[in-house]
């Protein structure tokens, strides 16, 4: 082998750009146009009867069709949760804050979600809570449309109403 | 030879190819095909003991994207499972090898990916090595054209050569309900088309769609009962050849040469000509010129009937095609082409393909009958 070039190669650039047009599918994309009119939509599972949200198409658990689309509440329980010292990525936010796992009424599995209006301090698991929406007029039909959750001021929910839904 | 386990495909459903879902995400177009095929098993998700699925994280568009695919394929309670980056084709091998180990008697063999989502020239450039070949920009169908234009120059075939080949394909896809293209098209017609990268011309290249594919494999002793005609592997091979276009000469498709000697002699048979029909995974009409070559194949005689389905040049799911010709395999000697039966076919050979021209190829023999006793 050779000796090395003297000026020394320090790297070669490889620049990547890859566009991508994603088919939404359409439960992604009732969900998402649900969000708009302040609406949160599931879907059932043909055998069990659990409800997902996001609607999924079949069941990942028992694999059978889930194709009754069923709306649900904008309030539920926080399941589990952390606090939160590090920025989000892409969006301005107060730290240190809570990002929690929320059971929504009427849901069998639960979302991520950010709470605010609620000290770190205050956050527990069974915490009832609330989606605070974005102003008519200003939602799109994203996830954006929740600007976050926060505390309804309801006693907590007992343990074994969410224990089994994180 | 040592004596290896009797395996047979038992199932297999495929959506129609289209150029584009509009409403289904490529994890929701594999869910029916999933269900389908193990319905027309008589089994359910529980009779299955292992899960392989080709795709391309890149076609999807996000790192580990195949993980998404596992929602939908039956694997809860948690199921042992491969992924690989190839034709989905590639994945029913290691299926059939896990099956030789004799930890599992049954698998699915998943292949899905929305192709028409990402921009495939870009996507499929990532395959060559990123400083000399990537870096230049070069696209797959300009690498088979300079494959093309060197094999035609060495075996004297012209541009009438590739329309002929890719009528002949156009005729027979016409015939099967699940191909994107399904009208008949003269050489004349063909060869009047736009030059896309000159040897080839837009009519001679596969047309690139998107489905998903399911396919249902059993060991002997499970076999039986899951299929009324269970089509069984005789023999296969695979080869990979080197990345480095320039090093290898591309007019001749030696891993495909080889694979195929080997396939053969292991089912027991002599030439490709003992097959009754062979279905091709080649993306234009120069390849699959280069692939009968190879594999020993003449068009003009009678047996085997090359591409009975009309092969990828009438629709070419990327990680799906060359799974869709051992289903194709399945169908014609289980009873289940339609319209496109070959009369009395008894043994027949699925080819399959991955990377630039023809890097990568698996050869399938296929037949009524256990090989092995």
């Amino acid at each position: 082998m050779s000796q090395p070039p003297d000026e020394p190669v320090k790297y070669i650039e490889s620049k990547i750009h890859l566009p991508y047009d994603y088919v939404a599918g359409d439960y992604r994309a009732l969900y998402m146009r649900a969000l708009a009119d302040k609406k949160i939509l599931g879907s059932r599972c043909s055998v069990t009867g659990k409800v997902f949200v996001p609607p999924l198409m079949s069941s990942p658990e028992s694999f059978a069709p889930a194709d009754e689309l069923v709306e649900l509440s904008d309030r539920g329980i926080v399941t589990t949760f952390c606090v939160v010292n590090i920025p989000v990525i892409g969006r301005e936010v107060e730290l240190p804050y809570v990002a929690a796992s929320v059971a929504l009424d009427g849901a069998d599995i639960s979302i991520f979600a950010m709470v605010q209006e609620c000290k770190a301090e205050d956050a527990r698991m069974g915490m009832r809570v609330e989606a605070v929406w974005k102003p008519d007029g200003e939602r799109t039909g994203d996830h954006t449309d929740i600007s976050y959750f926060r505390p309804t001021g309801e006693p907590d929910a007992p343990r074994e109403s969410y224990i089994n839904r994180l | 030879m040592t004596q290896l386990r009797n395996v047979a495909i038992v199932g297999f459903a495929q959506a129609p190819i289209v150029a584009r879902d509009e409403h289904r995400t490529a994890q929701e177009m594999l869910y029916p095909q999933v269900r389908r095929a193990l319905e027309e098993c008589g089994v359910s998700r529980d009779d299955i003991d292992y899960q392989v699925a080709g795709s391309s994280d890149y076609i999807d568009g996000r790192p580990f994207g195949f993980v998404m695919a596992l929602d939908v394929m039956g694997s809860w309670p948690p199921r042992q499972d491969l992924h690989v980056e190839m034709d989905a084709a590639f994945a029913a091998y290691y299926a059939w090898l896990r099956m030789q180990a004799g930890d599992c008697d049954t698998a699915i063999v998943c292949g899905y990916g929305k192709s028409s989502e990402g921009d495939l020239d870009r996507v499929l450039n990532l395959q060559l090595d990123p400083f000399y070949l990537g870096a230049i920009g070069l696209d797959p169908t300009s690498t088979a054209a300079l494959q093309a234009s060197v094999f035609m120059e060495r075996e004297k075939k012209s541009d009438v050569d590739l329309a002929e080949v890719t009528a002949r394909n156009r005729a027979a896809g016409a015939r099967n309900p699940d191909a994107l293209l399904r009208e008949a098209t003269s050489p004349d017609d063909l060869a009047a088309t736009e030059w896309v990268a000159a040897p080839l011309r837009a009519g001679y290249l596969a047309p690139k769609g998107e489905t998903a594919v399911c396919l249902v494999l059993a060991a002997e002793g499970k076999a039986e009962s899951m299929c009324d005609h269970p089509v069984w592997i005789q023999g296969l091979d695979q080869r990979i050849e080197m990345q480095n276009l320039g090093a290898r000469d591309l007019a001749v498709g030696g891993g495909t040469e080889l694979a195929t000697r080997k396939a053969l002699a292991m089912s027991g048979l002599a030439t490709a000509a003992d097959c009754d029909l062979v279905e091709l995974s080649a993306a234009n009409a120069a390849e699959e010129m280069i692939l009968c070559g190879a594999m020993g194949l003449d068009p003009e005689k009678p047996q085997p009937v090359i591409n009975p389905s009309g092969g990828a040049l009438c629709g070419h799911p990327l990680m799906m095609t060359g799974l869709i010709r051992l289903g194709e395999v399945f169908r014609q000697l289980s009873g289940r082409a339609g319209e496109r039966a070959v009369p009395d076919a008894e043994r027949a050979m699925a080819h399959a393909t991955s990377g630039h021209c023809l890097q990568q190829n698996l050869v399938i023999v296929c037949g009524k009958d256990r090989r092995w006793t």
